[in-house]
């Protein structure tokens, strides 16, 4: 497995990525999709949320059920923990990824991260950002796909606070990590 | 520039700009979900500006007047066996998506009251502001327009009075009484007038309510969390 | 025939967990193509020299916004109907700030990692470990932290309602100020460009 892998957008003659403002006018038909078909629209966060609670339930169902955040993704027993719309929604994004990642020749197992960095220290690092992602998510009830793309096009007001602070978070500790990137 | 010359980025730029700009004209849907404001519809309450009593609409109907909509909010068989002429049939549940023209007076009854009052609220909600209650509902009709009671000690003014108030009821098909008679009246009687058109000008007919739309299913019940 | 079709009553809840799938697709599949499985791709936006994140985000933002203006100025879409997250101000104005941190720390979002994971990046399985493993800490500390994640509960308000503006025109500043960032966001590519 290549700790440093060459520019994926030239891994196959042709499989350049796309124009991103043709790639975001189709997502944004997908968002659309759902707004017109769900009445709601997408998001991923929560997929994570229902999976642990499904798994801390599995484990130790006593404490799950005792926990108010998991509690309301167990809810009252009715539907399975899985069966949720985020859950379903997600699988489909890993296999929408797998489809266009194929079709292009960008799927390999692989690792990435800047030239200065080390393979641990990158994986480390992108443990500990998920897990800053997790609280995040969670703090604002959704991520960049549920609430900047869903609320943002709604114009929800605290999607779009939401959505500034993250640019903002970014770019205020993006000089502290370079030597991760570049 | 030639339209097929602009490179795609631009072409985009300029649908999404053009679309941007029509937005500026676009009037959101009008959806079951509305905004109220609660001090202008409290103090309409209070003014008590909100109503008419049966005898007003009782003298509109006689006058032959055609620029208000009377609305029954009773079911269907209750409409059937009995309604105010020229009232049309408008269940409270049909009521949301029932299509009112902006401007359009409409005026509300139900069997006592309460259920018109409740829908007063809904159509205000909408922003219909010329919408009215019938003081009383149908009790109120009964008691005021079909079946009014002269009292045993009217002066010659009041029963000179009662003479026009009589002659309205039995437009209506009703039967003025004295006051003996309605002490000693059964309970239950007298019995409603059939429904028959008053001998009035021909009103202008008005058009059934057309059948609404699916109304929304119930939201599904939030049995886990709906979230992001 | 309106919509949005599910909560019109048209299907149950067994086939919207089809549509969920099937809506997931499109959405992984545009990130892919996007280049967003990659987490150099996406943490470049925060060093300038190539701003896809911005360019993609917002243009599926404006597309839908129209979308959803048109449709139910038409008649078509019930957008009263369309799920509204609550905003609770305070606790999404730091989960964003969180959020941007997490996002440079560990390259990824929520959504790109899933992207990510199944093109085969082994650092986008570990950001999504991380994830589970954040929420787990979460859901541990959240009797502790639940007054503040309650706070400043404003319930579901659109930019228009706070700001007394009609929608139209909220719609089109936000395309506005979209096409004046892209253009923007094309200058500063190249100023950075030119100079490494």
């Amino acid at each position: 497995m290549p700790a440093h892998t060459p520019d994926p957008a030239h891994a196959r003659p042709g499989s350049a990525y796309a124009n991103p403002y043709v790639a975001g006018v189709g997502l944004g038909l997908v968002l659309l999709a759902a707004f017109v078909i769900m009445g709601r629209g997408l998001g991923a966060s929560g997929a994570f949320s229902s999976t642990m609670a499904w798994l801390v339930n599995l484990v130790a169902p006593a404490h799950a059920q005792a926990n108010e955040y998991f509690q309301g993704y167990l809810g009252d027993g009715t539907t399975h923990p899985l069966k949720a719309w985020l859950v379903f929604e997600v699988i489909g994004v890993m296999t929408g990824a797998m489809l266009s990642g194929l079709l292009a020749g960008r799927v390999h197992l692989s690792i990435e991260k800047g030239p200065r960095v080390s393979t641990a220290i990158r994986l480390l690092c992108a443990f500990a950002g998920g897990m800053l992602m997790a609280f995040g998510a969670h703090l604002a009830r959704g991520c960049t796909s549920g609430q900047a793309l869903t609320g943002g096009a709604l114009l929800n007001v605290g999607s779009w606070a939401f959505m500034i602070m993250v640019f903002v978070g970014g770019y205020s500790v993006a000089w502290l990590m370079r030597w991760q990137w570049r | 520039m030639r339209w097929s010359a602009l490179p795609l980025n631009r072409k985009l730029a300029a649908v999404a700009l053009v679309l941007g700009a029509g937005a500026l004209f676009s009037q959101p849907h009008r959806g079951p979900v509305v905004k109220l404001d609660t001090r202008e519809l409290a103090m309409i309450v209070e003014q008590q500006v909100d109503h008419v009593t049966p005898a007003e609409l009782a003298a509109w109907i006689v006058e032959g007047r055609a620029d208000y909509r009377l609305l029954d909010l009773r079911s269907e068989s209750e409409f059937a066996s009995y309604h105010i002429p020229t009232a049309e049939n408008v269940p409270v549940s049909a009521l949301p998506d029932f299509p009112l023209q902006p401007g359009e007076k409409v005026i509300l009854y139900s069997e006592g009251g309460i259920h018109a009052a409740q829908a007063w609220m809904l159509v205000r909600a909408q922003g219909h502001a010329a919408v009215y209650t019938v003081l009383g509902g149908l009790d109120g009709w009964k008691d005021e327009v079909l079946f009014p009671v002269m009292p045993a000690d009217a002066t010659a003014q009041q029963r000179a009075r009662f003479e026009q108030v009589a002659a309205i009821a039995t437009f209506f098909g009703g039967q003025p009484r004295t006051a003996e008679v309605a002490a000693t009246a059964a309970p239950g009687s007298p019995a409603l007038p059939a429904v028959t058109t008053p001998a009035a000008p021909e009103l202008p007919s008005m058009a059934p309510p057309v059948a609404g739309r699916a109304a929304p299913a119930a939201a599904p019940k939030k049995k886990k969390k709906e979230g992001c | 025939m309106m919509t949005p079709l599910y909560k019109y009553g048209f299907f149950g809840d067994e086939l919207s967990l089809v549509v969920a799938f099937v809506l997931g697709i499109g959405f992984g599949f545009c990130l892919e193509r996007a280049g967003f499985g990659s987490a150099r791709k996406l943490a470049a936006q925060f060093y300038l020299y190539d701003m896809s994140v911005f360019k993609v985000m917002f243009t599926a933002i404006v597309t839908a916004m129209l979308g959803v203006t048109y449709l139910g100025w038409i008649g078509w879409l019930d957008l009263s109907q369309v799920y509204l997250v609550p905003t609770f101000l305070g606790p999404q104005i730091l989960g964003g700030l969180v959020l941007g941190v997490g996002f440079v720390v560990g390259g990824y979002c929520p959504g790109t990692s899933a992207a990510a994971v199944a093109t085969g990046r082994v650092d986008g399985m570990l950001y999504a470990s991380g994830i589970f493993a954040g929420t787990f800490v979460y859901a541990e500390v959240y009797p502790w932290i639940k007054a503040f994640v309650n706070s400043n509960e404003m319930g579901q308000v659109t930019l228009p309602e706070v700001l007394g503006l009609p929608w139209g025109v909220i719609v089109f500043a936000v395309v506005v100020v979209a096409v004046v960032g892209f253009w923007g966001a094309g200058k500063v590519e190249r100023w950075i460009g030119s100079r490494s």
